[in-house]
């Protein structure tokens, strides 16, 4: 399977929603184990809520290397291919279940260090 | 009906200018009935300002009040050509229109237009000649922006929308965006967050400074949804570090700076309701090529 992001999107990959609708389209392929290109010919700018929805939801599901392996990027510039990276490592470490209680008394403390 | 004259004196951008422009704030922020603001100490009105005032205009309007800038105090040539080649007194009364020098637009979004705010940036702003970049360096910065306005519209909660205004400062030889909402605040919406999760008690002692370093770090975010976010802030400081900018960023009581010299997180004696998010660029052309453009070291 082939896509072209600008025909589907624009020149502009930016908003989650078109990252939802190449998301959509590319989901079901790369779960059945299929490769997937997408071609970023003709698309200039980038920002991450694209790339998030697009690309980073998919980690939820499948694994980085295989992601890697399935997912072919043709013709993603420099600027783009920083952000998709980010996204990638990004979403690979993310969990939804991560431990606020924690969190929250961690930073606590960390205040109270600070104010010494 | 009574009406409240509000002084507008001269503003910048340093700390203390923003504390005149949070003062204002609360002085008409439970005020329902009619505002004037009068310029006549007014001999400067730097972007966050416009933009400051622009939205807190809209933020009086939208709970029915009304507000009156009157131009004839503001006797200022310089400031006055300023404001109305940006179009902000034009949007205001003034019956002049906008046309396009050497400033950058004042900029209303009551939604998130994807396409008219990228060609504001990518042309109005960042293309506009100040600084020589390759169309390929100016669509990647005016893309980093973005994530200013995205973290606006999703996290604010502002009914009003999102208001914004830049200036080209040529002996300085700087760049200025500022992006303002008066929704809740990053502290308040990283407290409403970790509430759902840990004891009420300990999140609000939770200081805004603390809020605001949280929301800064890569992947934290308030969005829920099984998506992994979180990247807007740190791209954002990665770029104005690699650039040798300024970001700063007011929310509530909190206040966030990101500079050559690092990053700094800071509790301020006067909150407002609402972010502040202001950008210094360098106009250096060194600083803006890519590794392929020269042989400038990123």
């Amino acid at each position: 399977m082939k896509l072209s992001i600008k025909d589907q999107i624009g020149p502009r990959c930016i908003i989650k929603e078109d990252g939802q609708k190449i998301y959509d389209e590319i989901y079901g392929s790369l779960k059945n184990d299929e490769t997937v290109t997408l071609d970023f010919n003709g698309v200039s700018q980038f920002a991450s809520p694209f790339f998030n929805f697009a690309i980073g939801q998919l980690l939820k599901d499948i694994k980085e290397s295989d992601l890697r392996r399935l997912l072919q990027i043709e013709h993603l510039n420099e600027t783009g291919k920083l952000v998709v990276e980010h996204v990638i490592e990004n979403a690979a470490k993310y969990h939804g279940d991560k431990d606020y209680r924690k969190i929250v008394d961690d930073i606590l403390e960390e205040q109270a260090r600070e104010a010494g | 009906m009574a009406q409240k004259v509000i002084q507008i004196l001269t503003l910048n951008d340093g700390v203390w200018d923003f504390q005149q422009l949070f003062n204002i704030w609360s002085q008409v922020n439970d005020y329902f009935e009619d505002v004037r603001f009068d310029f006549s100490g007014c001999h400067f009105l730097r972007p966050n300002a416009v933009a400051f005032l622009g939205g807190l205009a809209r933020l009086i309007e939208s709970r029915m009040g009304t507000v009156v800038f009157d131009w004839g105090t503001l006797h200022n040539i310089r400031v006055m050509t300023n404001i109305c080649q940006n179009g902000f007194a034009g949007a205001f009364g003034y019956p002049l229109s906008r046309w396009d020098g050497n400033s950058i637009p004042y900029r209303e979004d009551k939604t998130l237009d994807m396409n008219g705010i990228m060609d504001y940036l990518t042309y109005n702003w960042i293309g506009k000649g100040w600084v020589r970049v390759s169309s390929r360096l100016r669509d990647a910065i005016a893309g980093k922006m973005w994530e200013i306005y995205n973290n606006a519209f999703e996290h604010s909660g502002s009914d009003i929308g999102v208001f914004s205004c830049g200036q080209h400062f040529w002996r300085q030889n700087y760049l200025i965006l500022s992006v303002v909402d008066f929704g809740r605040g990053i502290p308040a919406n990283v407290r409403t967050f970790l509430r759902q999760y840990a004891d009420e008690v300990l999140v609000s002692k939770l200081s805004g400074a603390a809020c605001l370093k949280w929301a800064f770090e890569r992947g934290n975010s308030t969005c829920m949804g099984g998506v992994a976010r979180g990247l807007g802030l740190d791209l954002l400081k990665e770029f104005v570090r690699i650039n040798q900018g300024k970001l700063e960023v007011y929310s509530n009581e909190g206040y966030a700076i990101i500079d050559k010299d690092g990053e700094r997180y800071e509790n301020r004696d006067i909150s407002f309701e609402g972010t502040v998010v202001h950008i210094t660029l360098r106009c250096d052309e060194n600083l803006y090529r890519f590794r392929d453009e020269s042989e400038a070291p990123f």
